[in-house]
């Protein structure tokens, strides 16, 4: 056998001094660059507090823009849309606010994703704070892609703040003081679901599918915690990493287990594109269960599939059918008139579904108007710390039917929702009603199995007159 | 009999035949290769679906599905021929790890450019047969005319193979020129001409296993990546020179996949394949339907 | 310089020594100077080299091919994640040793019934050794969390260090530095070592063994046995590289340590020049910087980056290179590299 590179074998020095020069030489050249870099980069002038300056803020978030989850693009569209808004009317306190959105593909880089081979949520978020230097991250999104970046946050003391994600990781308080989740958590999201199911269905057989992550666990968590038994065979998970034909081998498998174990009631804690493989496979089946669906998968503009009608959800803002409800108008305006782009909004300004509001645009504009909230009350001098307990003391106005209140030892957000169910996932003719609220009643509850699920009536918050 | 088909067994047993089938088409697109070459494909799967991008996706485009999966073996046809002329005939006599390197730079290559020139999209490649699967007294048989589509079209192509190495002059020749390539020289067969055919044929042939995993999904570049590494382990199983060993291998791991799928747990399905390898390993080093060769020096 | 020379001849390992020491101060320095983005991108192309080089060792010395060594870093990196979640006050050598050692056990594990088969068939072993990895990790989500996989401390500076540091983004810019610093002092002990055993025995007999098996087993050498050490050794850079890198990026995810990784390595150390130190040092440095690299192509070309044409150009400029090189230069920049000094000193001697 032949090997490319003999022949230099008798020359072991040689070899070294060689090597010896070209990694010096390498080095040196690295460094000579990196003097250069380093002068440019000492030449920007910041003030005491990163990102903030006499007239701006700078804040950022990692949210998938392209790739499996880039439906999920428009809820940080529609908070750039409400921070170009609230630019346009002066900034808040004289200070613009500059968003940034970095595309993290879910921290999943594969089909369709164009945020650039080996791009991360751990490299966006290093881009982010090391050289945009931003105030806070606000509205990052996704459980497994932000679980790898809340500690590298907190160690550089960046407020991380409303992460559009339901797990209970965001609410540690002990341990990350500037960390701040906004939605109910999955375990809750669950229990509402259980309380459902006791109500409705109390002899269903139930079962459940989770995402291979925080995700799924936590969902499961909440309706085992809720006491509803589900045999361990009925428990089940999918991989979001894999190509389309491995993950339906695998949920063919799942959904033909469910089938013969006659379960009739299943929670599905999936986004929207596995939604709609698990509906259409299930159809494939001949199987048509109850189907509980997680508000972060059940988006039905989204999932885009008939077989939706029928499924359950919960959803923590107003019918986005309600035209009268303020807040719906006040996002509807803003939407109209102040996207970066008008791509940003797929759905919204051109197709059969244009002029329809989602509740992702609500969720978008809802954190978006509570920071605004929560800067406007530091006044002029707006630090990290001061936003910190801002967020502990201000009584947030948004969009949400539940209100969102922070304390000392909660830092998880919204703690439930209302139920509903989707009436309607066809090309609607006039007024759109995708989803319909069930009974006029808010559900709140905690994450563990002692907290209640409490019955309130919704509330809508009067828009601060600042905004309108 | 309608119990038989809707148990559990036979439900595996028709899962396992369904990807079995592919996998084992891709192992016989390598060991076509591995024989005539002594090349190890690593970009097998990504040329696969490179023609498969050629051809599917212009059923986005309306295109009919039967026009586009002709022009995707077409091109296969063109890939796999173009590769072995430009790629690997300068690599021929050098040491083995130059050709698995260039090709796995082959496999990035494509894997990038298939994204790049086509923006993907989630659309899902229609099927030209119902996916809904047959009933039996309210129980799912796990066979859907889709699915017979796909075990058929994958059988019906390694039988073409087989018969067209058995029986017909060219394949006389091609099994010829890899097993005594000097010989055949002297005797007049155009040994380069037949090795550029190899390569044809299993790109070919890989062509249309892209066509088959991506019918019914979303066309993705990396959609043969996983069925390529256990179409390895199956070729590698069956001693990387045996066809009917590739054929074996593919659909013995396609059924293991299925039964640990089922049995055991859906996360350690990939596990298929180290374990049908560990064990044929066990049995015959040498892979399971290879004549011992003394190695020469 | 003749006494560098004779050190050189006298005391080859002191002279190793002294030339990486001095080589480890010189990127100290140059940390200094660069900004927290930079820092970030040398610590993980520091322990990208470590791995690199470990590859390296065994394809150019041993002559065995593995892509399985995205499976080992794997193994490095959840022993890591998973030991300092129990152990948070282990200093980091220690951890990094443990998983050095796990590393190298895991390669043992693979090495027994892999090093009687030869290439094809250890390829094949390797790469299903590799496959396995994402799977595993998946179906025990008690120990490794699944897909959200661990999380632990990122390296913060210590206080004397971040004191060192002022202004608005000072803990940012002490914590990316201390990391890189870290970093670097690992990766040169790794080198140092490999360095050393380039010229031990061992890898004399390794070379042996690759060039032509059957003299080797005639002169002595025992076959697997050697061959088992090469991939051990291999392995277990591939664990403390893995590892290293866990602790640098805070979290281990299965996704990270797919089988596009194995390729991903085998690339840079191609792409730097097999078989050689600075080949793996060329190959971390190309990981680190590959963006401005293709954002530089971005630039000359027109390319924009945000087109599915400019987000995939990274992918195709390093698939051509990496076919090119082996068409053309076999054996990478460094190779390239000396064949230029060959030509310059022959045209100074016709001169």
């Amino acid at each position: 056998m032949q090997y490319i590179y003999q022949g230099e074998s008798s020359m072991n020095h040689q070899r070294i001094h060689r090597a010896v020069k070209l990694v010096s030489a390498s080095t040196l050249m690295l460094g000579m660059l990196s003097w250069g870099v380093g002068l440019a980069s000492s030449a920007s002038a910041t003030t005491a507090t990163p990102g903030v300056t006499a007239k701006s803020v700078t804040i950022g978030a990692t949210v998938p823009l392209s790739g499996i989850a880039a439906g999920y693009g428009e809820v940080s569209a529609a908070a750039a849309a409400v921070f170009s808004y609230v630019n346009s009317k002066g900034g808040i306190n004289g200070r613009k606010i500059n968003y940034l959105r970095k595309d993290d593909c879910y921290n999943i880089n594969a089909l369709g994703c164009t945020a650039g081979t080996g791009v991360t949520t751990l490299s966006q978020t290093q881009a982010l704070v090391t050289q945009s230097h931003v105030f806070a991250d606000v509205g990052s999104l996704g459980t497994a892609a932000q679980g790898t970046v809340l500690n590298y946050l907190n160690q550089n003391g960046v407020p991380n703040l409303f992460v559009n994600s339901g797990s209970s990781l965001w609410n540690q308080p002990k341990k990350y003081k500037g960390l701040f989740g906004f939605q109910p958590s999955y375990q809750a999201e669950s229990k509402v679901f259980a309380y459902w199911i006791k109500k409705n269905e109390p002899l269903a057989v139930v079962g459940q599918i989770g995402q291979g992550d925080d995700f799924g666990a936590n969902g499961l968590a909440g309706l085992l915690a809720a006491h509803l038994p589900i045999a361990k065979a009925n428990q089940l998970t999918y991989d979001a990493n894999v190509t389309s034909p491995t993950l339906a081998a695998g949920l063919i498998q799942d959904i033909s287990t469910l089938k013969a174990n006659k379960v009739n009631a299943v929670v599905l804690d999936s986004i929207p594109p596995v939604t709609q493989a698990i509906l259409k496979i299930a159809y494939n089946l001949g199987y048509s269960p109850q189907w509980l669906i997680s508000s972060v998968g059940a988006d039905p503009i989204s999932v885009a599939t008939p077989l939706e009608v029928g499924a359950i959800t919960l959803d923590y803002f107003p019918s986005t059918a309600d035209t009268a409800n303020s807040w719906n108008q006040w996002v509807t305006k803003v939407i109209k008139r102040f996207p970066a782009a008008r791509a940003d909004f797929p759905n919204y300004f051109t197709g059969a579904n244009a002029g329809v509001l989602d509740a992702n645009m609500l969720y978008g504009a809802s954190y978006a108007v509570a920071f605004c909230e929560a800067l406007k009350s530091l006044g002029k001098n707006v630090t990290r710390a001061g936003l910190l307990k801002a967020m502990t003391t201000v009584r947030f106005a948004t969009p949400s039917q539940t209100p969102l209140r922070y304390s000392a030892t909660k830092h998880q957000g919204l703690l439930g929702g209302s139920l509903a169910q989707i009436i309607a996932n066809t090309n609607p003719a006039s007024n759109p009603q995708y989803i319909k609220l069930l009974g006029n009643a808010e559900y709140t509850t905690g994450d563990t199995s002692t907290t209640p699920v409490i019955t309130a009536a919704p509330i809508v918050s009067p828009i601060p007159g600042w905004l309108s | 009999m309608s119990t038989l088909l809707t148990s559990r067994i036979m439900t595996d047993v028709f899962g396992g035949i369904t990807s079995g089938a592919v996998i084992a088409l891709v192992a016989l697109c390598l060991v076509i290769v591995w024989k005539s070459t002594n090349v190890l494909n690593f970009a097998q799967g990504a040329m696969g679906m490179f023609a498969t991008f050629v051809g599917m996706n212009l059923v986005f485009h309306d295109t009919n599905y039967w026009l586009c999966l002709v022009l995707s073996v077409a091109t296969g046809l063109v890939v796999g021929g173009l590769t072995e002329r430009v790629l690997i005939r300068p690599l021929y006599g050098k040491p083995e790890i130059n050709p698995i390197v260039v090709m796995v730079g082959f496999l990035g290559l494509l894997e990038a450019l298939v994204p790049a020139i086509w923006a993907s999209s989630f659309n899902t490649v229609p099927s030209p047969f119902s996916q809904v699967y047959f009933q039996s007294h309210g129980n799912t048989v796990l066979l859907s005319p889709f699915v017979l589509y796909q075990i058929a079209l994958a059988l019906g192509v390694m039988l073409v193979v087989a018969l067209l190495f058995q029986y017909t002059t060219l394949g006389l020749k091609m099994r010829a020129a890899a097993l005594a390539p000097e010989v055949s020289r002297l005797l007049g067969v155009r040994v380069n001409r037949l090795l550029t055919l190899g390569w044809m044929l299993s790109s070919g042939i890989g062509a249309l296993a892209g066509v088959i995993v991506s019918t019914g999904h979303t066309l993705d570049a990396t959609n043969l990546d996983g069925i390529f590494v256990s179409a390895f382990i199956a070729a590698a199983v069956g001693g990387l020179e045996s066809p009917l060993g590739a054929v074996i291998g593919g659909l013995l791991i396609g059924l293991a996949q299925q039964f640990i799928l089922n049995y055991w747990s859906a996360n350690l399905a990939p596990l298929a394949g180290v374990i049908v390898l560990l064990i044929s390993l066990a049995i015959k080093p040498q892979g399971i339907f290879t004549r011992t060769v003394t190695r020469r020096v | 310089m003749k006494w560098l020379t004779t050190l050189r001849d006298a005391r080859p390992t002191t002279s190793r020594a002294l030339g990486i020491t001095l080589l480890t101060l010189l990127a100290l320095l140059i940390t200094f100077r660069l900004s927290a983005l930079d820092d970030a991108k040398l610590a993980s192309g520091a322990a990208i080299a470590i791995v690199v080089v470990g590859l390296s060792w065994l394809i150019g010395w041993s002559g065995q091919v593995s892509l399985g060594n995205s499976g080992f870093m794997a193994v490095g990196a959840y022993v890591t994640a998973i030991w300092a979640n129990h152990h948070a006050t282990t200093p980091i050598f220690v951890t990094l040793l443990l998983a050095t050692g796990c590393g190298a056990l895991s390669g043992l594990v693979l090495a027994l019934p892999s090093t009687r088969l030869r290439g094809p068939y250890l390829a094949g072993m390797t790469l299903a050794f590799s496959f396995a990895v994402v799977p595993l990790a998946l179906n025990f989500p008690s120990v490794t969390g699944a897909s959200s996989g661990l999380t632990l401390n990122f390296l913060n500076a210590p206080s004397w260090f971040a004191g060192l540091f002022t202004g608005p983004q000072a803990t940012v810019n002490a914590n990316a530095q201390w990391s890189a610093d870290v970093a670097i002092v690992v990766a040169a002990v790794a080198f140092f070592f490999m360095a050393n055993l380039f010229h031990s025995r061992t890898g004399r007999a390794m070379r042996l063994i690759r060039d032509n098996d059957v003299a080797a087993e005639l002169t002595g050498v025992n076959l697997p046995r050697t061959r088992t050490l090469a991939f051990v050794i291999s392995a277990a850079y591939a664990g403390l590289g893995g590892s290293l890198l866990t602790l640098l990026n805070g979290s281990v995810t299965p996704q990270t340590y797919s089988i596009a990784l194995s390729i991903l390595l085998l690339t840079l150390m191609v792409l730097g020049g097999i078989g050689t130190l600075s080949g793996a040092v060329l190959g971390g440095l190309i990981y680190s910087y590959s963006d401005n690299l293709v954002s530089l192509v971005n630039k000359v070309t027109g390319v924009n980056p945000a087109s599915t044409f400019g987000a995939n150009l990274k992918g195709i400029v390093f698939g051509a290179l990496l076919i090119l090189t082996m068409l053309l230069a076999p054996r990478g920049l460094v190779g390239l590299g000396s064949q230029l000094v060959r030509l310059f000193a022959q045209l100074r001697n016709r001169t």
